[in-house]
């Protein structure tokens, strides 16, 4: 089932606040791991809640190429759409 | 630090520990979980993932694991808990009387602390009965402080004695993390209590100043409390239908970093004293990142935290009663000389730490 990357968006802003307990605003631009401050065990909330949510499996080495919120909501809508990017 | 203040201060005579007989390791443990979990996470291997960066190789549950399934009521955990922790209390306390050379009948005072199962009376009444413990022990149930309550406990079993010092008390411990486990919940935090959290039972017995003639274990010369205003959400339960909820926030490691160092270095300058004084630091097994904050925040030599490392893959978090376990191998090992200093710390839902100053 195709999901837009909107729809991703608001699940990670979903994921920050009621999970991770950010109490900042998230923008497309922002920067996990930088600008959210997010270590591994938040990173791996927010994989799971998005794995869960869209059915989707992320790997070690999508990490490599997701820097921000936006790389992430585009790579996980992609990923829930069929293709493999 | 004056000498009459240590010459005032409670001893520690010994430390019993207790763990259940259904050891599993950490392999059986995902695997038993991963078919309970399979449909309802879409990425399973994430399971596998977090039980094995917590470092633990096994753990000692309070049932034979296929008795969890029927666990479904808070009433039917709850009676699971009254039961075997009645019996990992009671060999916990008879180990630790019997290291101490005391009876049943030589303790004054019982605190008992836990935080993964509840009743009235508290089970000390219980092991009143069992141990065969005089009937004017004073008893002293503490529910709640979670993982920090073993370093708050000896803590608060010294304050004890500090008025009563020709007396005895005992300090009981007993966790059996494992029967909280609420196989509904999805979250993150309740995948990383699954493979961290085990079950276990430590009874501490202390002497007030006047009580021992010959001393042979650590003093209890200082201890702190220190309270983070505006943590509560940082860690502990949300009591829900099926029990207890694990609330478990990935900022503990953030918050030992910021805090623990300038709390130590606050406590002990308070003693006259400072990190490089102390010779022995027996931590609260918290976790790979709890630990490894540790180390970093007080930046402590190489090898200083080898006990709490091992206990951890050995045990697994055993909340309360991990960093008696610490205690209890560390003084078994006979490592420390007359008048060394060794600093008990543990840090627990508030979100607070407990510093406890020991010298030989």
């Amino acid at each position: 089932m195709a999901h837009s990357t909107q729809e991703v968006l608001a699940e990670i802003r979903r994921i920050a606040k009621d999970e991770l307990q950010l109490d900042r605003s998230v923008q497309g631009s922002d920067e996990l791991i930088q600008d959210l401050q997010l270590d591994s065990l938040g990173l791996t909330i927010l994989a799971v809640g998005l794995e869960d949510r869209f059915r989707i499996r992320l790997t070690e080495e999508d990490s490599a190429r997701v820097s921000t919120v936006a790389d992430l909501a585009s790579l996980v809508a992609s990923r829930a759409s069929g293709a493999q990017p | 630090m004056t000498s009459s203040d240590f010459e005032n201060a409670p001893e520690i005579l010994s430390v019993g520990r207790a763990l259940p007989p259904h050891y599993a390791d950490q392999e059986t443990l995902i695997a038993a979980l991963r078919e309970e979990w399979v449909e309802q996470h879409y990425n399973l291997d994430r399971l596998e993932e977090l039980h094995r960066a917590v470092q633990v190789s096994g753990r000692y549950l309070a049932l034979p694991i296929a008795e969890y399934a029927a666990l479904g009521s808070f009433a039917k955990r709850n009676e699971a808990w009254r039961r075997v922790a009645a019996e990992l209390g009671e060999s916990a306390i008879r180990s630790a009387l019997r290291a101490a050379g005391l009876s049943p009948g030589d303790v004054d005072a019982l605190f008992f602390v836990t935080v993964t199962g509840i009743s009235t009376p508290s089970l000390d009444a219980t092991l009143v009965n069992r141990l065969g413990l005089r009937p004017d022990v004073k008893r002293t149930p503490i529910f709640g402080l979670g993982c920090v309550a073993g370093a708050a406990g000896v803590a608060r079993a010294s304050d004890y004695l500090r008025s009563f010092r020709d007396q005895v008390s005992v300090l009981l411990s007993v966790e059996l993390c494992s029967l909280t486990l609420q196989r509904k919940d999805l979250s993150v935090a309740n995948m990383v209590a699954s493979g961290l959290f085990g079950d276990g039972a430590a009874a501490v017995a202390l002497a007030g100043a006047r009580r021992h003639d010959s001393p042979r274990g650590p003093r209890v010369v200082a201890a702190r409390s220190v309270f983070y205003p505006d943590t509560e959400r940082v860690m502990g339960w949300e009591v829900i239908d099926g029990g207890f909820k694990i609330v478990l926030s990935a900022k503990v490691p953030q918050l030992v970093m910021q805090n623990i160092r300038r709390d130590v270095d606050s406590f002990l300058g308070a003693q006259g004293l400072d990190r490089t004084r102390i010779a022995h630091w027996i931590a609260h097994t918290g976790g790979p990142k709890v630990l490894q904050a540790f180390e970093s925040a007080l930046e402590l030599p190489a090898q200083s935290l080898e006990r709490s490392w091992r206990s951890l893959s050995e045990t697994g978090n055993l909340s309360s009663a991990s960093v008696l376990f610490v205690l209890g191998e560390f003084l078994e090992a006979s490592a420390a000389r007359p008048d060394d200093y060794g600093l008990l710390l543990a840090m627990g839902p508030g979100f607070c730490s407990e510093l406890v100053l020991l010298r030989w």
